[in-house]
């Protein structure tokens, strides 16, 4: 067992991504040295999603999550906003809240009964004046989490306390990110409950695949398209115009327009969807996003960096918790305009869940694929191996006048390019600022 | 139990049926026979399987996820149709090549009838095993509720209750 040398691993860091080659070494998804590099310089300074907020409506309503590896917990405050705080003791480190989620008046450690409150702060020590004279609440109050951002119904927390503010984390990103959450003016609201599952594989495929991988569905998810499409296949004519978009903080989606809309919405999410997506929540979508994002995008897939994913129209939000290298958790739920009818967001939670989810037909696969690819990086060959990450490499970038940022088409890696390209930024210096200060996307739209 | 003989051999064989119907339920799933599998299942059926979270005493109530809430499983006879048709698709690759099971049922509890339905809770545990050596035991009860159908039942409810609270799987692309 050797120490771990940070030198080395932003070395490591910086040669097994070759964005201009579109390679990447697949111990970027192994490798020990990465990972912890990975939780220091990505998960501690960038912006993590927490809770949506009618997960935590009420004073003390809390929920138990993880920022990385942290255990941290959300919690509603009297006055109606939220802090976050690690889930840890500060006497000797127990977890201090041990439900999922529930309401509380405080938060009492069950080793030596330190008590903390809403907020995290230290309100009470057992035999403090015998034990100890004083034990200094505000030195002593659990660590908290010191950015929390609202954002349209979701709340994001981040380590550092230096981050810009998400909306200029987010950059053009926001606009495709709005297409789950303000297509009503009511807002969202999130189905009760989150699927928690776990697949032995690294984070970074299911970040990047939601990210920037429309291509898989065709292959991948076959057997679903084989039960769900109206022919038992995806049909020719869908998929032919779409885009995908790139950021140079990691973000990145990909998206088709028009063909196949109804029919594959209903596949993904039942004909009860497809018909409120296209008929009565589609007006106040078209004058809240305009047409392009309230009609004819459709089938989107998004990551906000590094490990926020969701599915709009679809309406799955997950986070791929990282535990280890080769690991990660996945938290999903889902969320329904809050206004829609009682039989909209029934069929939203069936459809959804019978889709996308631990048991969804379409989400089986994506599980089955990681799992396989992790378990072939186990020996030195298949890990120098480099993977092929050049989809439409030195092509033109696409534009279109109604869409923000740099783009590609629909079936291309740009974003996966993107994503690596910010990853790689990041884990090369710990200084880096999160928002790149020049353009450091791919140089292929000018020269070739 | 009934005091008198006659009904308690009513009762014996009542249980008895019901084991055995169950056996040879569980023998349809783990010889991958899931057309006949789904065949057992009344064209009313509510198949479920509720979330289900850590939460202290005084929350227990809320530990399994409500009927407006998500669920790992809520299906009806059609969906669990489109599930088995999956699995006949030759493309199902999270089970292609296809998962090892073996369904034990035991514990089985017949509780009130009402009518031609009866209410059944039993235990399972489900080895599962597949490709070179990926290994899952799942363990829950189920809480059914059988029709009488000639000299068989159909399942006309079936709640799956599991033992977890994080799934140790990376797919439920199997049936409880």
């Amino acid at each position: 067992m050797t120490g771990f040398d940070a030198a080395m691993a932003r070395e490591k860091a910086t040669r097994i991504f070759d964005r201009d080659a579109g390679t990447i070494e697949a111990s970027a998804y192994v490798d020990p040295d990465i990972y912890r590099l990975e939780l220091e310089n990505i998960f501690r300074r960038t912006w993590l999603f927490l809770a949506h907020e009618t997960q935590i409506r009420a004073p003390g309503d809390f929920l138990a999550t993880y920022m990385g590896e942290d255990p941290v917990v959300v919690v509603r405050q009297k006055d109606g906003g939220v802090k976050a705080f690690l889930n840890q003791c500060r006497h000797r480190g127990m977890r201090l809240c041990r439900s999922d989620a529930g309401k509380a008046s405080n938060f009492t450690c069950v080793y030596h009964g330190w008590v903390y409150g809403l907020g995290g702060e230290l309100v009470g020590v057992p035999l403090e004046e015998p034990a100890y004279g004083t034990v200094d609440r505000a030195a002593w109050s659990a660590r908290p989490v010191p950015r929390i951002a609202r954002y349209k119904g979701l709340i994001f927390g981040c380590w550092d306390e230096n981050v810009p503010d998400f909306t200029d984390y987010l950059g053009d990103a926001a606009f495709y990110l709005d297409i789950l959450l303000d297509r009503s003016p009511a807002g969202t609201e999130a189905i009760g409950g989150i699927h928690k599952w776990v697949i032995p594989c690294n984070w970074k495929f299911a970040a990047e695949q939601f990210a920037s991988d429309s291509y898989h569905a065709l292959f991948a998810h076959l057997s679903a398209a084989a039960v769900t499409m109206p022919d038992g296949s995806y049909s020719a004519d869908w998929g032919g115009e779409g885009f995908q978009f790139t950021s140079d903080r990691g973000h990145g989606t990909g998206f088709l327009l028009d063909a196949g809309r109804r029919e594959m919405l209903t596949a993904f999410v039942g004909p009860e969807v497809a018909r409120y997506a296209m008929e009565e929540g589609m007006g106040s979508a078209i004058e809240r996003l305009g047409a392009m994002r309230g009609q004819r995008m459709h089938a989107q897939h998004m990551t906000v960096f590094p490990n926020f994913s969701f599915l709009p129209s679809v309406n799955t939000v997950r986070v791929w918790h990282p535990k280890g290298p080769n690991e990660i958790e996945v938290w999903a739920w889902n969320l329904v305009e809050a206004d829609a009818s009682d039989a909209v967001k029934e069929a939203y939670r069936v459809g959804g869940l019978r889709s996308f989810s631990a048991s969804g037909i379409f989400e089986q696969e994506d599980g089955e694929n990681w799992v396989e690819i992790q378990r072939c990086l186990q020996g030195p060959v298949a890990r120098d191996t480099v993977f092929h990450v050049g989809m439409g490499l030195g092509r033109p970038d696409a534009a279109d006048p109604d869409l923000p940022g740099r783009l590609g088409w629909v079936f291309s890696e740009v974003a996966a390019r993107g994503f690596y390209t910010q990853w790689q930024r990041l884990l090369a210096d710990p200084d880096a600022p999160v928002i790149p200060s020049a353009d450091h996307g791919e140089a292929n739209h000018a020269a070739q | 139990m009934p005091r008198n003989d006659a009904a308690m051999l009513e009762t014996l064989i009542l249980h008895h049926r019901i084991e055995r119907f169950y056996y040879d339920e569980a023998a349809l799933l783990d010889d991958r026979r899931y057309e006949e599998w789904l065949a057992l299942f009344a064209e009313d059926i509510h198949y479920v399987m509720p979330l289900r979270t850590n939460r202290v005493r005084r929350e227990w109530k809320l530990e399994y996820s409500a009927p407006q809430e998500s669920a790992y499983f809520d299906e009806d006879h059609a969906s669990l149709d489109m599930r088995v048709r999956k699995f006949a698709s030759g493309t199902n690759w999270a089970e292609e090549p296809p998962s090892r099971t073996r369904h034990l049922i035991g514990n089985v509890r017949v509780d009130a009838g009402e009518g031609d339905e009866i209410a059944v809770r039993s235990a399972f545990i489900i080895y599962r095993n597949r490709l070179e050596r990926q290994t899952e035991v799942f363990a829950g009860e189920r809480q059914d509720v059988l029709r009488a159908e000639g000299d068989s039942f159909r399942i006309a409810r079936r709640r799956i209750l599991l033992d977890q609270a994080t799934l140790l799987t990376s797919s439920l692309s199997f049936f409880f």
